[in-house]
């Protein structure tokens, strides 16, 4: 965009979260001139598409949907980013905001080149999130190969032991500075976006279904990084317990969602992503049997539905009408049995599968940590949109459960309202 | 299955399901969890799932002759699990309560037991009909009812005879006995043949001596209760329902006793408190007041679970039997004869209710529950 009209008095959008919606968010904003201040309280962007393996339903690698992103902030000077940055309270209203912001010490200044020298220095192994706790990483790290900005960063929790010292020591190009501080800075703004985006929901609070019980159940967010190439086993689907290769994998659908004991609403994902990883394990194992159990299969519009018809047509995937309610495990082979009734045929069954997969739902990020501001939310978290009032909206799986498509195009919308707001001073 | 069924809903069905407590009926999808989450629900045609769909599509004639709703112990698993907060629990409750009132004859007096109003006319009918007969026996010289008797020690029999109440009991007894095996007769020939359609036996016929070693082989296991402690929720509840079924079949032997006493070695009572009966028929009240308290303490309790006028009318029953017992006792012990007479007219009242529409109340699950299970027993099925 070459547009050099200039943004008006308190011409800026805050835009919170740097997931795909946030980024859509705020690059339609600056490239059509307005200055955006993007706020993420991870050390990178990206978010959540960040740690998939691949979109639905072309197959296509995330990362390079994210790389145009991050080349199109890069280019960009009225995006303004901030990460481990968390915004504290929201002041003010349409038209003029004062948004408080808390920038946490990442210890590395931009003067990184990304070496990995500290990364080397450095002995402590810390849980690794990113990869939901599947494998560790160095104290001193890269949030992930594609990260933005491109910088390691140090945990907190190496802070002030010897491990943090060596990696000071071992960076060729003092980029390593122990004494930051976390800062707070306001920024002012006509509109905020909030697209805080979503978390998977904790499986454990689904009792019946034995994650953290037994080793081969894992959620649908687990298998995205088993599968990517940049994940814990680089790319090969091994069942936790013993690193063998799944022969059988069972997919638990509605795992938390559409139940009013966890998440009342069709998490509307699920099922795609749990088709879609079918076809990760078909790939790489061509005699692979897999299971699905569901409510109903909801493959929303024309491609998906294709996509859904394809899957369907392969005949190792079979489709089993029936909410998995029971699980168990063979101590001796650590396999897992899942207990439905098919509810076509009326008849219970007991499926012995090498690994479950549980397609767990989004929880809006907001029903476990509420933003300071001026919003309105539903009963599950999601922030409601107030137009006649304005001035703050929400984008993207903060708003509801959505894919990347809609979430973009919704993000998309939700620049032009925070827009509107600003030209309407 | 064939290929095509034509659903013929009955709507009435429906709505009246959902007036005996399951209300929460049309919140159900169909993800099947229930019949997962039901520790005894077999693994060839599980319930209740099936039957959720049946009674939300109106099909009376899949579940009024379906022995599978009487499997359901209503331990409430299947209602923590649910997704939707349907209750399968309560609708197969409700379920029964109608069927139940389906088999016995005549029919309006099921709807009349399930109709709250109708209670006061329910009650009024043996006050009406002792009192009848009471008065009747004076007019004819017979004086089975007095107001004011005399003597040192009175008890209730000198002011209600006992002839007038075993001339009322024992007709009455026999009538539900009757309703019963009215009922019966039909409610076996329906679940087999609804288990024969469904692939739920192996057996094409009931055999009567297979059937009769079926229930030899099943009354173990409603004695020691097995079903109700295979429930995850609600486990306690055995305990409860063993001290009403106890208490109940410990007052029952009582009665038997003192009837052949009575009419059998002449022995008139009051009998003495030191008298193993007497001991058996006290404790047998007790455990049907505690049995009782902690069933209204559990209802009252919890949320999830639907406790509707059916409920209550039998809780009732359980409470008010085993009160005004022990009461006409110990008013009688304490000298207050006629306060003692009043109270044991009271009870009079509520044992000719237990007895005249146990075949048309909640309590008939004693009778069709057995049957079921047996049947479940007798067929093989997994």
């Amino acid at each position: 965009m070459t547009s050099e009209n200039k943004a008006p008095a308190n011409g800026s959008i805050v835009v919170v979260g740097g997931g795909i919606s946030g980024l859509t968010t705020a690059i339609e904003a600056a490239e059509v001139g307005y200055e955006v201040y993007l706020v993420e309280k991870n050390p990178y962007l990206g978010g959540r598409v960040s740690q998939l393996n691949q979109y639905f339903p072309k197959l296509c690698p995330p990362t390079c949907g994210l790389e145009i992103n991050f080349r199109r902030i890069k280019d960009n000077p009225r995006i303004k980013v901030f990460t481990l940055a968390e915004v504290e309270k929201v002041e003010g209203g349409p038209g003029s905001y004062n948004v408080t912001v808390k920038l946490n010490p990442r210890y590395v200044n931009e003067k990184c080149t990304c070496c990995g020298a500290c990364a080397e220095a450095c002995t402590t192994e810390i849980n690794d999130e990113f990869n939901f706790g599947m494998g560790t990483k160095k104290g001193a790290h890269l949030p992930f190969e594609m990260a933005f900005p491109a910088r390691y960063i140090l945990s907190k929790q190496i802070i002030g032991t010897a491990d943090a010292q060596k990696a000071k020591e071992a960076c060729k190009y003092d980029a390593i500075d122990l004494e930051m501080q976390p800062k707070s800075m306001t920024l002012q703004a006509g509109a905020v976006v909030w697209a805080t985006g979503w978390e998977p929901y904790d499986a454990r609070k689904i009792d019946n279904l034995g994650f953290g019980q037994y080793d081969n159940i894992i959620t649908n967010m687990m298998m995205e990084r088993l599968a990517a190439p940049n994940g814990p086993t680089k790319g090969i689907i091994a069942r936790p317990s013993d690193d063998k290769a799944p022969q059988s994998i069972a997919f638990v659908q509605c795992a938390g969602s559409r139940d009013q004991n966890h998440l009342p609403y069709c998490s509307y994902i699920c099922c795609m992503a749990s088709l879609k990883q079918a076809t990760y394990v078909r790939a790489r194992y061509p005699e692979a049997k897999i299971y699905i159990f569901y409510i109903d299969l909801r493959a929303p519009g024309q491609r998906y539905e294709k996509f859904y018809k394809a899957i369907k047509a392969d005949d190792k995937v079979f489709f089993i009408k029936g909410k998995v309610a029971e699980v168990s495990e063979d101590p001796a082979t650590k396999n897992i049995t899942v207990t439905a009734e098919n509810a076509v045929t009326g008849e219970k069954i007991k499926q012995t599968v090498d690994m479950v997969v549980l397609a767990t739902g989004m929880q809006p990020t907001a029903a476990n940590a509420k933003p300071a501001a001026d919003l309105n939310f539903n009963a599950d978290g999601f922030i409601i949109n107030d137009f006649d009032k304005g001035g703050m909206f929400a984008a993207g799986c903060a708003n509801k459960p959505a894919d990347v498509v809609s979430s973009n195009q919704n993000a998309t919308g939700m620049a032009l309202k925070a827009i509107q707001t600003l030209a309407r001073q | 299955m064939s290929d095509s069924y034509m659903v013929e809903p009955d709507v009435g069905f429906i709505k009246d399901v959902m007036k005996l407590g399951g209300q929460d009926l049309k919140k159900c999808y169909q993800c099947a969890t229930c019949s997962v989450a039901c520790p005894i629900s077999p693994d060839t045609k599980p319930f209740p799932r099936k039957e959720m769909i049946a009674t939300s599509w109106g099909l009376k004639d899949r579940l009024v002759g379906n022995a599978d709703i009487w499997l359901c112990h209503n331990c409430g698993d299947c209602t923590t699990r649910c997704p939707r907060g349907a209750k399968p629990g309560d609708v197969l409750a409700a379920v029964r309560a109608y069927a139940v009132t389906e088999y016995a004859v005549p029919k309006v007096l099921g709807k009349m037991v399930n109709d709250p109003t109708k209670l006061p006319i329910l009650l009024a009918i043996p006050a009406v009909i002792i009192l009848v007969m009471g008065f009747l026996s004076n007019m004819v010289g017979l004086g089975w009812l007095s107001f004011a008797p005399s003597g040192e020690e009175l008890w209730q029999a000198s002011y209600i005879n006992n002839y007038l109440v075993d001339i009322i009991m024992i007709p009455t007894f026999f009538f539900a006995v009757g309703v019963f095996a009215l009922g019966l007769k039909r409610f076996l020939a329906d679940i087999h043949a609804n288990a024969l359609l469904e692939g739920k036996t192996t057996q094409q016929k009931i055999d009567p001596v297979g059937f009769v070693q079926a229930l030899i082989r099943v009354v173990p296991t409603i004695a020691k209760h097995n079903r109700f402690s295979e429930c995850g929720e609600n486990k306690e509840r055995a305990t409860a329902h063993m001290m009403v079924l106890y208490g109940f079949i410990g007052l029952f032997i009582v009665t038997n006793c003192f009837f052949v006493a009575e009419w059998v070695f002449h022995i008139e009572g009051p009998y003495s408190q030191i008298n193993p009966i007497k001991w058996l028929g006290n404790i047998g009240g007790i455990a049907l007041l505690i049995g009782g308290g902690l069933m209204i303490a559990k209802r009252l309790g919890q949320k999830e679970q639907t406790t509707s006028y059916k409920d209550w009318y039998l809780l009732g029953l359980v409470m008010l039997l085993g009160g005004t017992g022990l009461l006409t006792e110990m008013l009688r012990l304490g000298h207050m004869y006629n306060l003692s007479a009043f109270v044991y007219f009271l009870h009079l009242i509520f044992i000719w209710a237990l007895f005249a529409y146990t075949p048309f109340s909640k309590l008939a699950h004693l009778v069709y529950r057995t049957v079921a299970m047996t049947y479940q027993e007798y067929s093989g099925r997994k």
